[in-house]
């Protein structure tokens, strides 16, 4: 390997911290991790500012917006912002942190950019309807032995399996 | 015995504390996996390189395992562990536009905090786009509501669903798992992309 | 060997050990025998009449007596204060919030003891704390405090002063401030409940 210094863990070896982590978790607060219910309150807090009224009224938004709880003070966005950091230490010690688009040469940035946000937003609005993400429903769904987490992570990647030759030249 | 947060009183505060360090492992993790770079993550569906599915289902193993001996030992009280409550149609109609986001994007939610984290671009438009996505489903929440509670079976685990022991089920995905790692090994020698391979 | 060899070995193995182990169900939340028997010797869940006199004669809201007989029998005599829950509702979903709270002493009692005691070990095992029992319940009580006895002169100034203080609390309780007292406490307060021991919320919602 003569890479320039971006030489990553062993998968097998990070697959056994990140388990490690997973099993914390479980162990510290009876939870596992999660990441798309913190984007969630991001736009839950948004639009309780923005519009209380139509917040309060929404069957969906004011589910997380009763009683007294406060999506911004919630443990996954806690958690996330943690994902954050952690993230940040990790390319700060193998010397990763650069401004980057990252992209298959034979696409142009402008294809690459709108492919994140209809991605992203397909992401966002997919783990609102099967209540979690890779990590949240996939990933801890599979450590406990749910029948959801194993029927959502085999969705995720059966569907993205079935449609990579459709947008390979995004990537290779 | 856990877990420790709903059986003892512990402070709101400590608690969130907690899932701060617990997020900087997992972003950590994360990172040195490389589940940083949106090209590493796609390489799994075109097998350049599988170490999503290395590190996932070694760390998907590796809680499973955790918990069963935890268990057993007296650890932990698995009736406390949140199970993930299982509404079939939503829980499919979900992971499969999801799997749609995940080969367009190329992240998923977590894995784009943690590359964003480190400057990628693509992640933070990713992340835009989630925002985007999130607040289409609330505002066109009624319109779902209906296909969102569809066919509600209840905290289902998978090993009472097929009617093995825990145990068993586990030896079934472990097995399965080291069968997926030699197959996935043999499709990176094959696909194999040096171009690729240098640039992440 | 391949390093991969072993570790497939292991993993694999790793896996059979699973199997093999007999499933089990921890419970965090029923305690043991030997932990109960424990609490019991200890009688730090008995609460004297006469202290409970003295709460009820200063209105402290701390305590808040339970009484465990059938509406019927609560109707014909009860102490000021109290509120009635039959011992069959005691789980009732009107009546656990207020077994299970964190605010105040609760004080079973019935005619005897057997019933408050049952009570108390029943809502001990399902861990729920802040249950206490009257001392010999009603029977104790009215021997005690409504019809004390006086103490011969030989015994000790103590036994004197609480002689003294059963005289006084026999005149509040069958004074005209009796009636008065009882109907005003009488309407449940709300409780505050214990903090929910069930499942966390969890996955991304």
């Amino acid at each position: 390997m003569k890479t320039k210094g971006n030489t990553y863990m062993n998968p097998y070896l990070a697959g056994f911290l990140l388990g490690l982590v997973l099993l914390s978790s479980f162990y510290l607060t009876g939870r596992g991790l999660g990441a798309s219910g913190a984007v969630k309150s991001v736009v839950v807090s948004s639009v309780a500012t923005v519009a209380e009224g139509h917040a309060m009224k929404s069957p969906f938004y004011s589910k997380y917006l009763e009683g007294d709880q406060k999506p911004m003070k919630a443990w996954l966005v806690l958690e996330v912002f943690g994902v954050l950091i952690g993230g940040f230490i990790s390319g700060a010690v193998s010397g990763r942190l650069q401004l980057k688009l990252e992209k298959s040469p034979k696409i142009t940035n402008k294809k690459r950019i709108m492919m994140a946000l209809i991605g992203g937003a397909l992401f966002g609005f997919g783990s609102q309807l099967g209540r979690g993400c890779t990590s949240g429903a996939a990933l801890t769904g599979m450590a406990v032995m749910s029948l959801a987490g194993y029927v959502t992570m085999m969705a995720i990647f059966g569907t993205a399996f079935a449609l990579a030759y459709f947008f390979r030249k995004n990537w290779i | 015995m856990g877990p420790i947060v709903p059986l003892f009183y512990i402070p709101e505060e400590l608690n969130l504390l907690i899932a701060f360090l617990i997020g900087l492992g997992f972003g950590f993790v994360l990172e040195q996996a490389g589940f940083s770079s949106s090209r590493k993550l796609a390489g799994m569906f075109y097998g350049y390189d599988i170490t999503v599915l290395k590190v996932f289902f070694t760390a998907a193993i590796t809680g499973m395992l955790g918990l069963l001996f935890m268990n057993y030992f007296g650890m932990i009280d698995m009736s406390l562990v949140y199970l993930n409550e299982y509404y079939m149609t939503s829980a499919i109609v979900g992971g499969i536009i999801m799997g749609a986001g995940f080969i367009v994007g190329g992240f998923c939610p977590g894995t784009s905090v943690c590359a964003a984290a480190i400057g990628k671009i693509d992640a933070m438009y990713f992340i835009g786009g989630g925002l985007v996505g999130i607040f289409i489903f609330g505002e066109t929440y009624p319109l779902w509501e209906k296909l969102y509670n569809a066919n509600y079976l209840g905290m289902v685990k998978l090993s009472d669903s097929i009617g093995v022991s825990d145990g068993i089920l586990a030896l079934i995905v472990i097995v399965a798992a080291v069968v997926m790692f030699w197959i996935g090994e043999i499709a990176e020698k094959k696909f194999k992309r040096e171009d690729i391979s240098n640039e992440i | 060997m391949n390093a991969r060899i072993v570790l497939s070995i292991l993993i694999v193995s790793f896996g059979l050990v699973a199997a093999i182990l007999p499933q089990k169900q921890n419970s965090s939340i029923q305690l043991d025998a030997a932990q109960l028997l424990y609490e019991i010797q200890l009688r730090n869940h008995v609460i004297s009449v006469d202290e409970m006199a003295d709460a009820i004669i200063n209105n402290d809201p701390y305590y808040q007596l339970i009484d465990l007989r059938s509406p019927e029998e609560f109707q014909t005599y009860n102490l000021p204060g109290s509120l009635n829950i039959p011992f069959d509702k005691l789980f009732t979903a009107e009546w656990a919030p207020y077994i299970d709270q964190v605010a105040r002493k609760n004080v079973f009692y019935s005619n005897g003891s057997t019933l408050a005691n049952e009570a108390w070990m029943l809502t001990r095992q399902k861990g729920m704390k802040n249950n206490y029992i009257l001392e010999g319940g009603l029977n104790n009580w009215i021997a005690t405090i409504l019809t004390p006895t006086s103490p011969e002169s030989t015994f000790g100034d103590e036994a004197i002063n609480s002689f003294q203080a059963r005289l006084g609390a026999r005149q509040y309780f069958s004074g005209e401030s009796a009636s008065s007292a009882s109907s005003a406490n009488n309407a449940p307060r709300k409780p505050v409940p214990a903090k929910k021991k069930t499942k966390v919320a969890g996955g991304c919602s």
